[in-house]
């Protein structure tokens, strides 16, 4: 094959990638809008190993070669991956995107990413040195800037198995389909004994990378839902204050009006 | 051997040309399926879809190498199928047609509905074509040719 | 129903269903030259150089200095030029061509060929535009009176954006020398003859030594009104000079930055109101017409004949101007200058209605013009005028009063409703006297000795259905089965020009002159001969003659008429407002195909949709248009107005084919003013809106305070 390998095994693609400069390459989705005319690709979509989702104890094990299809039609991905995911594109993106591609992309905008970010997610990344494991936030270094190594894989995203159930998702494009993400919002509530034991709110394609600010979600947590209720209107200031937003394919001023409203919807509906 | 093998319309096709060559540009340019249309080049149109493995997928966005071992169908293979002659009737009655552009990417895209959903809703034949555009219809004889052909196509999905 | 409103199947569905179709880009690339534009980077600048490196074998780069006739595309004027001149007006101007057989290597050529500018200060924003291409004035009654003399003066400014028709096929044309000396031209377009004049005058060469064929053609909608015959010089001088076809096609992302869009729009509108009616206007027009003038003359005549809508006003004083700026030139789009005024006046009658404190249907109620009344340019409304039936029509298909009642109440919930509704009309036909003096068609029908008949017209298919409606009234007239009659795609060297395929003329017009030709031929019929019939135009007795000097006289023959309700939930956290039900009421006469016409309304109604609401394009301060891509340019999909209903209303019109008049436009004209309308009354009673697209940007902005607060 020229300028192209396709691994058929997680091995074989490991050490395609230590020796070649070489582009992994899932659906082709994003790579392929700029095709570059001087690179070779590594054809992931063939390794049976990425492609599988599984549970163990701790998480729900996301291969990165896993389509958007292949997630909605899943009954271990957790609903509210479900969810962003089915608002991706269109059918036939949905079909060949992954979830390794939308990470390796880089983009805020990415619709599974939020997601990743506000369950806190990890990341599997592997090489032939070994695999290890990454938090999500410490993986995005800003615009477009990974801590991805330039011999590693995306192979598994892990999501927790439990925590996600009670949600919150808005995706806000330009129209209802085929539409990349202007502002999207996901929040995630967990009670232990009447109080609040996590309280995740993420916002993205509105900035550089997805946003959360654990510093002010922490504001909530220990609170009944009465006492959070009574914080509201501080936990909302301090996100507007925090908010510095820049113009991008709509205004500054709208994107920071809605993601402010979403965090309000979401907690009225929570109950907070 | 450096060729990329795979299944075209049923039979089998050697590309040698680069693996990141686009899979519309071969389909058109080599194999003459220039039922494949090239709408935008960057998948936000639909108009280059055919089905991979099965899969409905835009031609534009997929490298020659991610081909290999994989079988294609283009509306050239399709069209010699008796579920392709039920659409071809459906759309026919309700006058779906009109520049035709869109046509290929959006029969094979119903294919895809419908294989999936041998009786779907109206909302979702809609959502299974919502990555087609059309400039033309407004969609609803699409649509409403989409759910005669799941009536009438009884026993074919 | 009327027997040829009967739907058939449609006689090019077969070959479109299959992929068979064969469009310009679809022939083969077997000793095809491929064609890529150099434009300039620059939105003004004298062009002090250009330099070409070394040029591979078999690669050409072809600019002005290669013209063989006149350096000029005749597009009503002929300031266009094939390759650019001694200056650039706008970014992407073609400067000139690269040709060759490699399309990468011809990419290559282009990022290597330096172009040295000598930068000029463009002209961007309409209000600081001096150049005036076009300015016309006209009036009737007594505009100071009446403003004297009335109980309130209002005043309010309107503004819409650039609409790109977003064909789904791209531009493209491929232009081959031929064994016998000609070139033929070929590829996507809708008026052959414009194509053959402006190739003709650009190679200089005679009538008959070019022909252009109309290929298969992936949507028109007016872009490819005018634009290919730029496109057709730029292939034919080159395939000319190197003697080898040359096909140039354009990527989506040229396409919508560098083809000619909807002009944009700001519209003053002063209304004298007296006794609940309106007494006068005093209107003030400025399209933005690009940095050339192609269609602008027309465009801005429709827009500004248009302008007071579809109300009796009888002092009345219109100011129209195209003015320049250094932009890609605005063109033809559907609705051609109509859509834009429509907006305005709509949304005009609505704030006033709402001062009245009363609503706006009743307001435009009583203002609504009826059969027999003058026009805006004291012609006559020579036919009924269904507008009251029509609106009961979309009353109750969606209950629109009582909605619009119930939604004018305060609404403070995170979710509003609102309901609009817009009345207009579209003039059926080229405006003024163009069908007269100007095109002059000729239509003809061949009998072959077999007996099938052959419709020989320069009128193009591009989707409306012309390949099936023009044989169906041939075939009806002359009692044959529909597959005995056939239409192929126009080629020059074998049709007469009866005229381009614009203006909702080519049912009206050509369809009723194959219709009487039709009759010719079954009166001078004879078994197993070969015979041609020839109709030609005839101004209908009854049109009072249009002065273009005064805009006096009819303007029209007759008008297609249109209701539209638009409903919308309006979500105040994100600004988004979901169309709940589209409901279009269209007058076209009879239909000449039940679902061919239904599938022109419902098309139309969903581009003006697109057209209020997530159609937004605009450019950046160096006069770059941004939004390149479809992911960037939205138009809608399958899931953003699934509740789009079309009714029909029918009207004859006399001198058209069994009835039938202009269609092809109407749905489109009317829905920005619908829409807008029902976004500003979700909003709350206290908002005026004034610009389309009205995005959920705006209206979040709105919400905000930020603007649109009266």
């Amino acid at each position: 094959m020229v300028n192209g390998f396709v691994a058929n095994s997680l091995q074989e693609a490991l050490e395609i990638r230590t020796n070649h400069n070489v582009v992994p390459y899932g659906g082709g989705t994003d790579l392929m809008v700029e095709n570059r005319p001087d690179v070779s690709y590594l054809f992931l979509a063939k390794i049976p190993e990425l492609k599988e989702i599984k549970a163990d104890d701790q998480y729900i094990r996301i291969g990165g070669e896993v389509t958007f299809t292949q997630a909605l039609e899943s009954s271990l991905v957790p609903p509210l991956m479900k969810e962003a995911v089915s608002r991706i594109a269109a059918p036939a993106i949905r079909n060949a995107g992954t979830f390794a591609g939308n990470i390796g992309n880089g983009s805020a905008k990415a619709d599974s990413v939020l997601i990743d970010f506000v369950a806190d997610a990890k990341l599997c990344l592997s090489s032939v040195r070994g695999t290890r494991v990454v938090d999500i936030d410490k993986f995005y270094l800003g615009r477009k800037k990974l801590d991805l190594q330039s011999d590693e894989l995306i192979t598994e995203i892990l999501l927790p198995k439990t925590g996600l159930e009670n949600y919150y998702y808005k995706k806000i494009g330009g129209r209802n389909a085929l539409a990349i993400s202007r502002v999207s919002f996901a929040g995630v509530l967990q009670m232990e004994g009447g109080r609040i034991s996590s309280f995740a709110a993420g916002f993205g394609a509105v900035a550089d990378t997805v946003l959360r600010f654990k510093e002010l979600e922490a504001m909530l947590l220990g609170k009944t839902l009465a006492e959070a209720k009574e914080k509201k209107s501080d936990v909302l200031n301090a996100y507007s204050e925090k908010m510095v937003l820049t113009r991008g394919r709509v205004s500054a001023e709208y994107r920071k009006t809605v993601c402010l409203n979403l965090l309000n919807d979401f907690m009225t509906e929570k109950g907070i | 051997m450096n060729n990329i093998t795979f299944t075209l319309n049923g039979k089998t096709a050697s590309y040698d040309g680069s693996a990141t060559d686009r899979l519309l540009d071969a389909l058109r340019d080599i194999y003459g399926m220039t039922s494949v249309k090239c709408g935008c080049k960057e998948g936000e149109c639909g108009a280059c879809a055919v089905l991979l493995d099965g899969t409905l997928i835009n031609s534009c966005c997929v490298a020659m190498g991610a081909v290999e071992g994989s079988t294609v169908v283009t509306l050239e293979g399709y069209r010699e199928t008796e579920r392709f002659a039920v659409l071809d009737k459906a759309f026919a009655s309700v006058s779906a047609v009109q520049c035709g552009f869109c046509i290929p990417g959006m029969v094979l895209a119903a294919e895809s509905v419908l294989a999936k959903n041998p009786k779907p809703t109206e909302a979702e034949v809609r959502d299974g074509i919502s990555g087609n555009l059309c400039r033309c219809t407004g969609y609803n004889a699409i649509v409403n040719a989409i759910l005669i052909a799941s009536k009438e196509g009884n026993g074919l999905w | 129903m009327e027997k040829i409103s009967q739907s058939v199947v449609k006689k090019d569905h077969a070959d479109k269903m299959s992929g068979k179709s064969t469009y310009v880009g679809d022939y083969s690339n077997e000793g095809v030259l491929t064609g890529r534009m150099l434009r300039s980077k620059v939105a003004r600048a004298k062009l002090l150089s250009v330099n070409v490196p070394e040029l591979p074998e078999g690669y050409c780069y072809i600019d002005r200095n290669d013209v063989q006739g006149d350096n000029n595309v005749n597009i009503v004027m002929d300031d266009t030029p094939v390759y650019a001149r001694e200056t650039v007006e706008y970014i992407g101007e073609p400067i000139g061509m690269v040709c060759g057989p490699d399309r990468a290597v011809c990419e290559d050529i282009l990022s290597r060929i330096e172009v040295k500018y000598e930068e000029l200060e463009p002209v961007l924003d309409i209000k600081k535009a001096e150049t005036v291409f076009f300015n016309y004035e006209y009036e009737k009654g007594d505009i100071a009176k009446a403003f004297a003399e009335a109980d309130k003066v209002y005043e309010e400014e309107f503004s819409t954006g650039y609409q790109e028709q977003a064909y789904l096929e791209t531009q493209g044309m491929m232009a081959v020398p031929e064994e016998d000396g000609r070139i033929f031209v070929h590829g996507s377009l809708q008026c052959a003859y414009y194509v053959h004049g402006a190739v003709m005058r650009a190679l200089g060469c005679k009538p008959n030594e070019v022909h252009i064929l109309q290929d298969v053609t992936g949507g028109g909608f007016g872009g490819k009104e005018a634009f290919p015959s730029i496109l057709g010089c730029q292939v034919a001088v080159a395939a000319k000079k190197i003697g080898k076809p040359v096909r140039c096609v354009f990527d989506r992302r040229e396409d919508l930055e560098f083809t000619s869009k909807r002009h944009p729009s700001l519209c003053k509108y002063k209304v004298a109101v007296k006794n609940g009616k309106v007494t006068a206007m005093d209107i003030d027009v400025k399209f933005n017409a690009g940095a050339y003038t192609t269609l602008s003359a027309v465009v801005l005549q429709r827009g500004i004949i248009c302008a007071d809508g579809v109300y009796n006003v009888e002092n009345l004083h219109v100011h129209g101007r195209a003015m320049k700026t250094n932009t890609t030139p605005s063109g033809a789009y559907r609705g051609f200058g109509a859509p834009q005024t429509f907006f305005a006046v709509e949304m005009m009658m609505d704030h006033i209605a709402k001062d009245l404190g009363i609503t706006s249907l009743e307001f435009k109620e009583a203002n609504l013009v009826k059969q027999g009344d003058a026009t805006s340019t004291s012609g006559i409304y020579h036919f009924p005028v269904p507008l009251p039936d029509m609106i009961d029509e979309i009353d109750k298909a969606c209950d629109y009063r009582r909605k619009h009642e119930g939604y004018s109440k305060q609404q403070i919930g995170r979710y509003r409703k609102g309901i609009g509704m817009s009345l207009y009309f579209h003039g059926a036909g080229f405006t003024g006297s163009g069908e007269r003096d100007h095109i002059k068609a000729v239509a003809k029908l061949h009998k072959y000795a077999d007996g099938s008949v052959e419709i020989l017209a320069s009128n193009g298919e591009i989707g409306q259905g012309l390949r099936t409606t023009f044989p169906k009234i041939v075939a009806n007239e002359l009692n044959l089965p529909l597959d005995k009659v056939f239409y192929n795609h126009p080629d020059t060297a074998r049709v007469p020009d009866s005229g381009p395929t614009v203006a909702s003329r080519s049912l009206m017009t050509v369809g009723e002159l194959l219709r009487r030709a039709a009759i010719k031929l079954r009166e001078s019929w004879i078994d197993g001969e070969e015979q041609t019939v020839e109709e030609r135009y005839k101004e209908p007795d009854f049109i009072i003659p249009f002065y273009i000097d005064k805009f006096r006289g009819d303007a029209y023959p007759t008008y297609a008429w249109g209701a539209c309700a638009l409903e919308v939930e309006l979500d105040t956290y994100t600004g988004i407002s979901k169309v709940l039900g589209a409901y279009g009421a269209f007058d076209v006469g009879t239909p000449a195909d039940w679902n061919i016409v239904m599938g022109q309304m419902e098309g139309g109604f969903l581009q003006g949709i697109g057209y209020a609401s997530i159609e937004s394009m605009n450019y950046d301060d160096k006069g770059r248009i941004r939004n390149n891509s479809f992911s960037d340019y939205l138009i809608p999909t399958a899931v953003d107005v699934p509740n789009l209903k079309c009714m029909m209303h029918v009207e004859k019109y006399p001198n058209g084919p069994y009835g039938a008049k202009g269609a092809g436009e109407l749905p489109l004209v009317g829905a920005p003013g619908a829409y807008v309308e029902a976004v500003e009354q979700a909003l709350g009673n206290e908002y005026r809106l004034h610009h389309a697209p009205f995005t959920a940007e705006d209206t979040i902005l709105a919400l905000s305070g930020k603007e649109e607060k009266r």
